[in-house]
This record gives structure tokens, C-alpha cells and sequence, in this order.
């Protein structure tokens, strides 16, 4: 099963990537890749390397052994802020929003690294489009908004950066269940609208599979799986592991797992 | 650490250690004879706790006394269906014990399995292992009728579970506890009254084609043939062996489990079928008995871990290993070591050897014992240039185990070695069969009287299927199961097994399977090894993401390639391979193509990749 389907541009490439903290190797070996317009999501457990795959894509933390390609260029281990330039935002895990700014002036850090000044003012417009909140806040210190609306910010201020491609952390990450829905819902628009491609992390893999097109299954560091997302709901593995939706069994109950064999 | 020359400590025992001529017999006499030593050791919450023969005494009688209580009555069968735990022991000499017959069910049979086996053997009961294997049975059980009651050896997550047929086993020891107050005595004249005829266990072969069938072995077989075992190579209370291979598989019981209470060697319990590689380095077997399969993967991890390594580690270890194969050359040409090379010996353990062999697990290995599965000699002689006698066993459900063996002093590599002095063996002058006759040899197959009239002759010998050689020593070589040579579309005559044993020497190949009867040419399918063909990929920048997308890779296939070409050169032109694929799905023990040994099978893999074949000779 490859995501290269025909006529498709490759828009970000992932071959053999290692990374390590120290000794203890986070990711082992991954290969990838995200097609243009799409969203890609990577599917895995706690500690399963998603936000490792992230973090080096962007420049965080550079790579053992592999290499990174984004619009054919080679971006393995260059300097986050010329990954940024070259049109790659990262939404961190955490929103990692600057607290004690307002909300108007973490935007306008989010575009720090463009000349454009009517660029930016038109995207501007757009977030607090998207996001109306926002602008009733504009002026609030950033710290002072609610998990939800930290995240909004968050992308918002992603996207200030008039990126082609998106990474996005985690973004249900301590939010209400209609909180998630609403922030979804807005990716896909943006999505849709924009024509940005995103590279979803998430845990929460019913919600991923929905809003996704292609999915990647990410174990101890290695992907074990790869379908379109359609494919993957379908799949034994995933509906026991990630969907929780297991046979019962005769008892009723059942407390030990099956072996995974993802196929 | 064991030194290949000086072979002393390897002798055979004659004498009969513990008396008793029903295996019932055997277990109590040794319990008077060693109560507070250990017998068993396994791992609870990470610590190795220790079973002395008293209190293992003591958990048979309950649970025997609770079979009892029950109306467990001789010649009934009981089942096992569980992974290598000390309860299966427990459980297994309980039943022996009331004069009941034990069977073992393979943990990663499917329900379906289950069902057929319980059928065949008429199970009454049934221990299983935990919730999981319990499952198995429950949604089998409305076809079990004679299955009376299921008894949990772990019933974590099974508190708000009731059911009047199953019951967890401390409440079968409590129930044996009553049922002895007034019953006293009752389990030791069970005992008793058991014959050394009568029979004793069932142990279902794997069945690479069409259901398994039970082979029947009785008291006397399996007494006679441990007594055997002792006359080959002997170990005693000082031994440290590790139980970890099925217990319903004929080589850990009769050479684990049997072997053990017979002779006092220590059982230690691994934790479960994946921590095999840490438990042995913590167990440090003195004795260890594996199939080729664990033997391959040892010398894999080494064969990795040494491409990772350092310039001078290679050095070392390439000089070391020189030394070690120059002894071993020495030795099995029957030749004395001289001071030198002995000399030698020593520095190359100090600079690699020791390490190589502390790695694995085996440095204070007296010896090894390879069995159940043909193994590559090239292996045998890598174990042997490391220090460590490695003997190979031949033999077979139906022989009760071992049949041949080779000695200590005089390896012949390739060769399974002369017959076991309990047993004789012959080759059948018209196809060149092996056949074996003694009082191992089982007693038939559970109800199949035409099966088993084919199996044996009228005067005892057994047909065992394979096909050998003998030569002037009196050893033997296999060339080949029967049924699976290989006449092809030009009337050659092949062997599979002898490529598909070189081609498991490369550590990226798990398993082959060597197809070309009635065809033009041979091709063979094979089952890479993940993990190192995964680190050879990675290595080299080859992108991957799945299991599916690895085998397809065009490095990887020119990989695989490569080791079979290697393999190619030993063998004539007809002989050789043309083509190949690799299995795209990654198997587990529960798959229809793997036994639960985890070797291939034949058949089936023949039959399941059919039009892949058909592709590759068409192509």
C-alpha cells in the first residue's frame, strides 16, 4: 500500500529517519510521506515516537541517520526558523503559547519571519475568521484564555506564517470532546479553504481517522501499518487497539488483549 | 567453562537413580528421596521463587486428591492447555498420579483445535492456563460433552465470573484438602494400582498435514526411556536447566520435565515465550536442550551485534574463533589438543569467546543438545569452536524422544550419530527408511488402529518416515522426510531440507520452503527474519514502513537473493534454486502455516501461496 497515488505531488518525505534522546532511541527507522492538499495523520500510543517525528521534522531535534525532504529540497537537521520560511509551521503539543503577550502580539509572532506586511494583515483577518474568539481577545494576555482557545491560538499563530504545511500536535490534548469536534472541524476548513496540507499527531484515533485522508500506525519507533484512513477503520487491529471495539467474548468480558499482527 | 577437550565430566550413568517403574512411581520416590531440595524455580512479581520437592509434593497431592474429589477416574484423560508454567508440572503429575492420562494442548491453538483435541482424547478435564486460554474453551464447550470441569491455573480477572464448571485451583486444592480427610490414602492407591502398561500420556504431533493424531506413550515407555536418556549423557541435582519450549511438545516433556524429576536437575520456569533470550542469561543453563530454530537466533543476535562492533572486537573475535574451530577440527577428527593451541584457547576466551558465550547465556553450559528439527552443521560447528559440546539428538514423537545421538567425543556434523544404546535402529533395505524398535517406541495412535498397523510392523520396528544413511561407525544421516523429496520434471532426486538448513543459517532467513516437485527447476519461498532484515534496511537507508513494504524492497530482495545463490554454490546445477519470493505477511505460532514449533509447513504453505508459485514458474 503506498500514499503515492498518480498524479499526486510528494510534498513532505520522510526515508529511514532515527532520532535518539541520548541513548534511547525514539524513533527507529521511519519512512513517510505526505501528499499535497492531504491530511496525513500518525496513529500510535503513548511514548510510540509521534511527537519525535514532529520535533525533527521541524528542525528540533536533528536526526541519527535518514533524511527529510519538503518540496523536494532537502531540510534534514537545517535551522527551525528556515524551515519556517520554506512554508512548514509546527503546532506544538502543549500550544506552548507565549503567556504573557497579548493575544493580537503572539499572532504577529507567529509571522515574524515574513516581510510582507498586507500578507499579513490579510491572514490576520482570515484567523480571527476562523477563530472569532480570538478577536474578541485580541488584546488579553494569551495566558489568560482557556485550554481551547489557547489551542486556537496556537494554530492560528501557526498559520500566520502562511505555511504549506502544517505539523499538528496534539491538538485534542486536554479539551472537551465538543472542544475537539470544533477545533477539527476548523482544520478541515482551513483544510479545504487554504489548500494546506497538515501531519496530524494524535491519540485520539477515532477522531484522527475521521478527519484524515491517510493514516500511518506508529509502534515503538516503527510504522507497522499504513492505509488510507477509510482502509484503516476497517482493519481488526485498529478497531480493537485504537477504536476500543473488541469482541466481548463468551464471558461478556475480556480482560487480556489479542496479539497485534497488523495486517 | 567447558573446554571441548577435556570432556570428563560428560559421562553416561548406568544406574537407575530413582526406582519406580510408572512415572507416578518415579515422581514419589524421588519426592522421598531429595523433600527439601529444589526442584523448580519461577519467576513471581521479578523475583525467581523456588519450589523444593516437598512443597511441589504437596500441590500434586491436592490437586491430585481434588481430581479425586471430582470422580477423576483411572485411564480418564485430562488435558493441559496452557504455556510452560510450574502449575502444568503440578498439574501433569496430579493426573499421572490418580492413574488419569495427561494431554497437552499447544497455548496458540485456535478454539476450533481445541475442540477437536478434547474430542479425540475424550477430555474430562481441563486445565487451562488463564482467562484467555479459558476463553477458547468456553466458546467450544456446548460440543464437549464428556468435559466435566475447567480448572483456571490464573484467575486474575475472572472475580465476577461464575460458572459451576470452572473453578480456579486453589479451590480444587481446597476441595482435594476435604476430599483427603476422608478419603485417606485414596490418591497413594491410585498410584498404586497404576500399571507400567497401562497408558500414561498423549502427545498430538503437530500434524504439517492433515489432524493431529495422538500418540499414546506408556508408563514403561517413558520410564525406560528417561533411564535412557541418563546412559547417554547424565545429569544430576547440580544441573540448572531452563523449561521453556511446550510442555506438550515430546522434547521439554520427556527431556524437560521427565528428564528433571528423574535425575534432580532444576526446572527454572521462563517468563513467558518472548523473554527467552534475557532468562537464559539469568538463568545460565548448565544444561540446555533447544530446537535449531533458538540455536539460529542465538547465533543471529551474535552475528549482528558483531557487525556493530568495533574494528578490534571483530579482530578478536575473528582470531578467537579460528582457535575454537582449530580445536574443534582437532577433536572431532579424534585427534589430541596440544599445549599451544590449548594455551590459545584460553587468551581467545579471555579477548572474545567468553563474552560471545556470556552473551548468549551459555558460558556455564556442560553442554547443549539441539533436536526436534534438523540444523544447519555449519551451526553446530560454531557452537563447537566456541567451547561447547553441542549434541544433536534425533528422534521423535513416536520414539519417545531421542533415538540417536551423537557422543561428546566423536561429532560428526551433518550426521544424527549412532543408534542410542536403549533402541535399535536400521535402515529399510528397500527405501531406505529409518525404522527404530525398543520400549520407547510409542504404543499407537489414539483411535486410529489402521494408522498405527502402518506406523509399526507386526515385530516392533517403527516406520519413522525419515530417510537416512549409515556408514561404517554406525552413524546415520537423514537425508530427507519421505514424503517431502523432491523428484523433479528431469528425475532428480532432492532434498529439500538440506537447502532449506542452509539457507536458516543466514540470519536474515527465519524459514524456506523448497518447492519443484514434478517441475523444471526449484524455487523456494521464504520467511526473512524481521528484526535483522529491518536493522540491514535501516543500515543502508532503504525505505520501509511495514513488514509488507520490507519484503518488497529491491535491496532486500537482492539480499535474499544473495544467500540463496551463496547456498546454490554447494550444490549441483539441478539442484540448485532459480527463484524465490518471500512471504509478505508476518507470522505468528497462530497461523495455519506455522507450527506451533514455528517452522513452516509445508503443505500448507504449498497449497496457501499456490498461484504465486504457479506465477513464479509461469513468469
Amino acid at each position: 500500500m503506498s500514499n503515492a497515488t498518480a498524479g499526486a505531488t510528494v510534498v513532505l518525505k520522510l526515508s529511514n529517519v532515527e532520532s535518539a534522546y541520548g541513548p534511547i532511541r525514539a524513533i527507529r527507522g521511519v519512512s513517510l510521506q505526505v501528499i499535497r492538499g492531504q491530511i496525513a495523520t500518525v496513529l500510535g500510543s503513548n511514548g510510540a515516537g509521534k511527537s519525535t517525528i514532529l520535533k525533527t521534522i521541524s528542525g528540533i531535534i536533528d536526526p541519527r541517520k535518514g533524511s527529510i525532504e519538503f518540496k523536494g529540497e532537502d531540510i534534514t537537521a537545517r535551522d527551525p526558523a528556515l524551515i519556517v520560511q520554506r512554508g512548514l509551521s509546527h503546532v506544538p503539543e502543549g500550544r506552548e503559547v507565549f503567556p504573557l503577550l497579548s493575544v493580537h502580539d503572539n499572532l504577529l509572532m507567529g509571522a515574524y519571519t515574513r516581510k510582507d506586511r498586507d500578507g499579513v494583515a490579510r491572514d490576520m483577518q482570515a484567523v480571527y475568521g476562523y477563530f472569532p474568539i480570538l478577536k474578541e481577545r485580541a488584546t488579553q494576555d494569551a495566558g489568560l484564555l482557556s485550554g481551547g482557545q489557547q489551542q486556537m491560538l496556537s494554530i492560528s499563530r501557526a498559520l500566520m506564517a502562511a505555511p504549506e504545511l502544517i505539523l499538528l500536535d496534539e491538538p485534542s490534548l486536554g479539551l472537551s470532546p465538543r472542544l475537539t469536534r470544533e477545533i477539527f472541524e476548523i482544520v478541515i476548513r482551513i483544510n479545504r479553504e487554504r489548500g494546506t496540507t497538515f501531519l496530524l499527531v494524535e491519540q485520539n484515533a477515532n477522531m484522527a481517522l475521521n478527519v484524515a485522508d491517510f493514516g500511518y500506525v506508529l509502534e515503538n519507533g516503527r510504522i507497522v501499518m499504513e492505509d488510507t484512513c477509510e482502509r484503516l477503520r476497517e482493519k481488526e487491529d485498529i478497531k480493537e487497539f485504537y477504536l476500543g471495539m473488541k469482541e466481548t467474548g463468551v464471558r461478556g468480558e475480556r480482560r487480556w488483549k489479542k496479539k497485534k499482527t497488523w495486517r | 567453562m567447558s573446554n571441548l577437550w577435556d570432556l570428563e565430566h560428560l559421562k553416561p550413568r548406568p544406574d537407575i537413580v530413582v526406582p519406580g517403574e510408572t512415572m507416578s512411581a518415579v515422581f514419589w520416590n524421588a519426592v522421598a528421596l531429595r523433600g527439601p531440595q529444589v526442584i523448580m524455580r519461577q519467576k513471581h512479581l521479578g523475583l525467581w521463587r523456588e519450589w523444593t520437592w516437598l512443597q511441589t509434593a504437596q500441590a500434586v497431592r491436592e490437586i491430585g486428591d481434588g481430581l479425586l474429589s471430582l470422580g477423576f477416574k483411572a485411564g480418564n484423560c485430562a488435558s493441559i492447555l496452557s504455556n510452560t508454567v510450574v502449575e502444568w508440572v503440578l498439574a501433569d503429575m496430579a493426573v499421572l498420579s490418580c492413574g488419569g492420562v495427561s494431554n497437552g494442548i499447544y497455548p496458540t491453538d485456535a478454539a476450533e483445535q481445541v475442540q477437536y483435541l478434547c474430542q479425540d482424547s475424550g477430555t474430562r478435564i481441563l486445565f487451562v492456563e488463564d482467562e484467555e486460554q479459558l476463553d477458547k474453551v468456553l466458546a467450544v464447550r456446548e460440543n464437549l460433552p464428556l468435559l466435566t470441569k475447567i480448572i483456571v491455573f490464573d484467575t486474575e480477572g475472572l472475580r465476577d465470573f461464575s460458572d459451576d464448571s470452572v473453578i480456579g485451583l486453589d479451590t480444587l486444592r481446597e476441595l482435594g484438602r476435604i476430599h483427603a480427610k476422608t478419603h485417606p490414602g485414596a490418591l497413594d492407591a491410585r498410584a498404586a494400582a497404576c500399571k507400567a502398561d497401562d497408558l500414561a500420556i498423549l502427545v498430538y504431533t503437530s500434524g504439517t498435514t492433515g489432524k493431529p493424531k495422538g500418540a499414546m506413550h506408556s508408563h514403561r515407555g517413558i520410564v525406560y526411556t528417561i533411564r535412557g536418556y541418563n546412559s547417554i549423557v547424565a545429569q544430576d541435582e547440580h544441573d540448572e536447566r531452563m523449561c521453556f519450549l511446550p510442555l506438550c511438545h515430546i522434547a521439554e516433556r520427556l527431556g524437560g520435565e521427565y528428564f528433571a524429576l528423574y535425575t534432580g536437575s532444576i526446572l527454572n520456569f521462563v517468563e513467558n515465550p518472548e523473554t527467552v533470550p534475557e532468562n537464559v542469561r539469568e538463568i545460565a543453563p548448565t544444561v540446555f536442550t533447544a530446537v535449531p530454530r533458538v540455536w539460529e537466533k542465538f547465533y543471529s543476535a551474535v552475528a549482528i551485534a558483531l557487525r556493530e562492533s568495533g574494528k578490534v572486537q571483530q579482530l578478536a573475535y575473528g582470531w578467537g574463533l579460528g582457535v575454537g574451530t582449530r580445536i574443534a577440527d582437532r577433536v572431532l577428527a579424534g585427534q589430541t589438543v596440544g599445549p599451544l593451541l590449548k594455551l590459545q584457547f584460553q587468551l581467545a576466551k579471555l579477548v572474545a569467546l567468553n563474552n560471545v558465550r556470556k552473551m548468549i547465556g551459555i558460558h556455564r553450559a556442560r553442554f547443549c543438545v539441539t533436536g526436534a528439527a534438523p540444523i544447519s552443521p555449519d551451526l553446530v560447528k560454531w557452537y563447537l569452536a566456541l567451547g561447547v559440546p553441542m549434541l544433536e539428538v534425533w528422534g521423535m514423537t513416536e520414539t519417545c524422544g531421542a533415538a540417536t545421538y551423537t557422543p561428546a567425543d566423536r561429532i560428526k556434523p551433518g550426521m544424527i550419530g549412532p543408534a542410542c544404546p536403549y533402541n535399535e535402529v536400521k535402515l529399510d533395505p528397500a527405501t531406505g527408511e529409518i525404522m527404530v524398535r525398543g520400549t520407547n517406541v510409542f504404543m499407537g495412535y489414539l483411535n486410529l488402529p489402521d494408522k498405527t498397523a502402518e506406523t509399526i510392523t507386526p515385530d516392533g520396528w517403527l516406520h519413522t518416515g525419515d530417510v537416512g544413511q549409515v556408514d561404517g561407525d554406525g552413524y546415520f544421516r537423514i537425508t530427507d522426510r519421505m514424503k517431502d523429496i523432491i523428484i523433479t520434471a528431469g528425475g532428480k532426486n532432492i532434498t529439500p531440507s538440506e537447502l532449506e538448513n542452509d539457507l536458516k543459517f543466514s540470519p536474515y532467513i527465519t524459514d524456506a520452503v523448497v518447492v519443484g516437485d514434478k517441475r523444471p527447476y526449484l524455487i523456494v519461498i521464504v520467511m526473512i527474519d524481521q528484526e535483522n532484515v529491518e536493522k540491514f534496511a535501516q543500515d543502508r537507508d532503504i525505505p520501509f514502513s511495514n513488514y509488507t513494504s520490507l519484503t518488497r524492497a529491491k535491496e532486500v530482495q537482492e539480499l535474499i537473493w544473495g544467500e540463496v545463490e551463496r547456498v546454490n554454490k554447494k550444490f549441483a546445477r539441478v539442484e540448485q534454486i532459480k527463484k524465490f519470493f518471500l512471504l509478505e505477511t508476518q507470522l505468528t505460532a497462530e497461523d495455519d502455516e506455522l507450527t506451533p514449533t514455528m517452522k513452516l509447513k509445508r503443505k500448507l504453505v504449498e497449497k496457501k501461496y499456490a498461484d504465486r508459485i504457479e506465477a513464479l514458474y509461469k513468469s
